[in-house]
């Protein structure tokens, strides 16, 4: 059963997917049992109806097939309301607002057409006092944005009426989206950096931890949580290098795709949803939490999921980083100690997986195994656009082949599964790939040219060398030699016709 | 590739630690710095091969290869090194006596100008031991210089370099180790790579005497070398600064594992079998 309240779109289904992941889900459900909550905006079916469970949930959607898809799941405490946000009345009022995929899909193209501000002041008008609201707002100047080889101001969606992009009111930082929030009246109670997608994030870190937390490890977090969303997919440039150097020289906050602001419409503490310093969910459904120890130290908590989580937050740096940083710098023997620790320690493990301090190799998430993770290294080495104390080995099978013998195997590398499946698909680094094809190509016409000259050169010289033999070879004992074998098959000829 | 890898045996030397046949050497692909230099280890007049990599003793030569405009250089460690690290001393008991002086000399076709006289006076005037003079192969097989330096110490040639892969003496760098090995002091009248593998070897290095010069020689990089290496010159420089220059100059540390080598000079990889040997 659906409520048409107005400007609905009736033939309009949402082009891209609704807000929707584990940490959204750990979020929601610190909200109390019993309560009224407006969810606005497309968010994941599982996700209302994890709402749903204990609480009275009404979900507004612009979208007429969307809502009904939704309606038909007949989820028990959910109430469907389609139309535009501006025809919500005041009389609607809820304890809690979950408006996790943003403000930017809650007006049709009937109503009026609100900006940020005067979407959240409408979203506002639905909270009791007291009530709390969940914020996820896109940031114009993320990583996602960065990397994206779409033109957001040209957008193509049926939805991008006005594709305002980066031209748009939403604030660009996170302390401004804070500062924003307290002058309509919402004082904000918590506030997370979201890493890799507005729409489904899994690693949530405040910009606080951003400024004073273990960078290093953060930074290893946030390339790792960005490598799944991108794999096989067009960038302009690798985005996990974008996040791990953002973080690690703290503009990480400035550079996430996203913010989420729990606010609330006054101060009511059994409402609010605690937000700790970094959220991570990891492979298989697991949630841990990162929190500061009371010795200063950071310790790592499994909220769901794998005890083996629990413990100190590795320290040290991404492997895969400071493999980069080494080839780079030109550190053969650093290169060499970092894989041929790699390869005692956890040889099966992405080097984007591995945290290294010093000595000490640990594995920072639990990801699959890899059999061919340093096959996996030499493809993003030899193709990422990096340089390499190798700059003569291009084929990254080859590169391959010489990390292994520099980490000390002697046995041939695991070879590569499927790059194309499992790395970003950049483009900055095809522009790299197509200068260096140009200058081999170049470097083969200019060794085929030099190659002639030398064929040339060894060619004069076997002419003389020939010359010479045959010189030689017509002494006097050769010609006589030569004479009589004449002689003798002229007289062997004339026995034979003699016979006949 | 070049014929220049098989000068002084360095092609087999590299092939024998990599567990293939130091006899036959496979091919190289690129070309192996043969000589220590001041410009992009490969030296004027190297035929190049445009796009094939070179391979440099150092990191300071790879850093000044790329500013030279060769950019597929790779550091793999002068292969004198790999002998000193894989060889043991064979008579480690007997004690290093005298210094071995390599007068400063051009190869094949270049002259040398200069009074060897005055410099034979002022090496047996400056050094304390007997003397053993190096000659390369073409002043040891003339008559007249090789009697000159016989008059003040021993003479010794350590082989013929070898030329287009002929007459390649295999065990050059083998023989000049162990004559190393058998002295106190290394000098020269040019800070030059026999300087370096001495230092290397464990003699205390000396550079000094008239310089002699090469004619139509750039005296002013001679002279950018007395510059830039001032702790190896002089008639007794300290040797444990002399040492760490001399071990830097020749890649002491960047030397490759065996399989690491195969891979990096084309060579086939490790079969199965095949005994896998330890990273100098």
């Amino acid at each position: 059963m659906i409520t048409m309240i107005g400007g609905e779109m009736p033939d309009y289904a949402e082009e891209r997917p609704p807000a929707a992941g584990p940490l959204y889900r750990h979020l929601i459900d610190w909200l109390p049992a019993g309560i009224r909550v407006l969810v606005a905006g497309p968010h994941d079916a599982e996700l209302v109806g994890a709402l749903a469970d204990r609480r009275d949930v009404t979900c507004l959607l612009r979208s007429q097939p969307d809502a009904e898809s939704l309606a038909a799941r007949e989820l028990s405490g959910v109430t469907v309301v389609c139309g535009d946000l501006s025809k919500l009345t005041e009389a609607d009022r809820y304890d809690a607002v979950i408006a996790l995929d943003g403000a930017r899909r809650l007006c049709s193209p009937e109503g009026p057409q609100l900006d940020w501000t005067e979407s959240v002041r409408a979203l506002k008008r639905t909270l009791r006092p007291g009530g709390t609201l969940l914020l996820t707002v896109e940031n114009e100047l993320g990583v996602h944005r960065l990397v994206d080889p779409g033109v957001p101001t040209a957008a193509r969606t049926g939805d991008a009426w006005h594709p305002l992009a980066d031209f748009g009111s939403a604030p660009g930082r996170a302390d401004r989206l804070a500062a924003l929030l307290g002058a309509e009246g919402l004082p904000v109670a918590g506030l997370a950096a979201a890493w890799p997608l507005p729409a489904h994030p899994t690693l949530l870190v405040t910009p606080e931890t951003l400024k004073y937390g273990p960078l290093d490890a953060l930074a290893a977090l946030a390339a790792a949580a960005v490598a799944p969303a991108y794999r096989g997919r067009s960038v302009l440039s690798d985005p996990r290098r974008l996040a791990a150097a953002s973080v690690r020289r703290g503009i990480g906050a400035e550079l996430a795709p996203a913010w989420l602001a729990v606010a609330q419409r006054a101060t009511r503490p059994d409402q609010n949803v605690p937000v700790p310093p970094a959220l991570i969910a990891g492979p298989g459904g697991s949630i841990a939490e990162v929190t500061k120890a009371p010795d200063g130290g950071w310790l790592r908590r499994a909220v769901q999921g794998p005890p083996e989580l629990n413990g100190p937050l590795p320290a040290g740096k991404l492997l895969e980083e400071q493999l980069l940083s080494a080839a780079l710098g030109h550190d053969l023997p650093a290169l060499r100690r970092l894989l041929t620790g790699w390869m005692a320690a956890l040889p099966t493990v992405d080097a984007g997986d591995v945290l290294v301090d010093g000595d000490r190799f640990t594995r920072l998430d639990l990801t699959p195994e890899r059999p061919d993770a340093l096959a996996r290294f030499a493809h993003t080495l030899a193709t990422g656009g990096y340089h390499h104390p190798w700059p003569g080995i291009t084929a990254p099978d080859r590169l391959a082949e010489v990390l292994a013998g520099a980490a000390g195997l002697t046995t041939a590398p695991v070879p590569l599964a499927d790059p194309g499946d499992t790395l970003p698909d950049s483009r900055r680094e095809h522009e790299e790939q197509m200068r260096a094809l140009r200058e081999q190509l170049a470097d083969a016409e200019a060794r085929a040219r030099f190659f002639e000259v030398e064929l040339e050169k060894r060619e004069a010289e076997l002419g003389r060398a020939k010359t010479q033999i045959a010189a030689f070879s017509g002494n006097l004992g050769y010609r006589a030699a030569k004479a009589g074998l004449v002689l003798a098959r002229a007289a062997r000829n004339r026995i034979r016709k003699g016979r006949t | 590739m070049h014929h220049g890898n098989h000068f002084y045996g360095h092609a087999h030397v590299l092939a024998e630690y990599c567990g293939l046949d130091g006899g036959d050497p496979p091919r190289i692909e690129g070309y192996l710095q043969h000589g220590w230099n001041v410009v992009d280890g490969l030296g004027a007049g190297t035929p190049y091969a445009p796009g094939r990599p070179i391979f440099v003793w150092s990191e300071r030569t790879r850093r000044r290869a790329w500013s030279m405009d060769r950019p597929l250089a790779t550091v793999i460690g002068a292969p004198f090194l790999y002998i000193l690290r894989s060889t043991e001393d064979d008579a480690p008991e007997q004690p290093r006596e005298g210094t071995i002086w390599y007068p400063f000399h051009g190869w094949e076709g270049q002259k040398v100008s200069g009074d060897h006289h005055r410099l034979i006076d002022e090496i047996t005037a400056t050094e304390p031991g007997p003397i053993t003079f190096c000659l390369y192969w073409n002043e040891f097989q003339d008559e007249r210089i090789r009697a000159l330096y016989e008059r003040s110490g021993r003479v010794i040639c350590h082989g013929y370099r070898g030329y287009m892969r002929m007459r390649t003496d295999p065990r050059f760098l083998h023989n000049q180790l162990a004559e190393l090995r058998r002295h106190k002091r290394v000098a020269s009248n040019r800070l030059s790579t026999a300087i370096l593998y001495g230092a290397a070897a464990g003699c205390d290095p000396a550079v000094y005497g008239d310089p002699m010069y090469l004619d139509g020689e750039d005296t002013p990089t001679a002279a950018r070398i007395r510059r830039e290496w001032p702790e190896l010159h002089g008639t007794a420089p300290d040797p444990e600064t002399a040492r760490a220059t001399a071990l830097a100059e020749l890649g002491d540390g960047h030397l490759a594992s065996p399989a690491e080598l195969r891979a990096i000079l084309g060579w086939p990889a490790f079969g199965a079998g095949l005994p896998a040997k330890v990273a100098a």
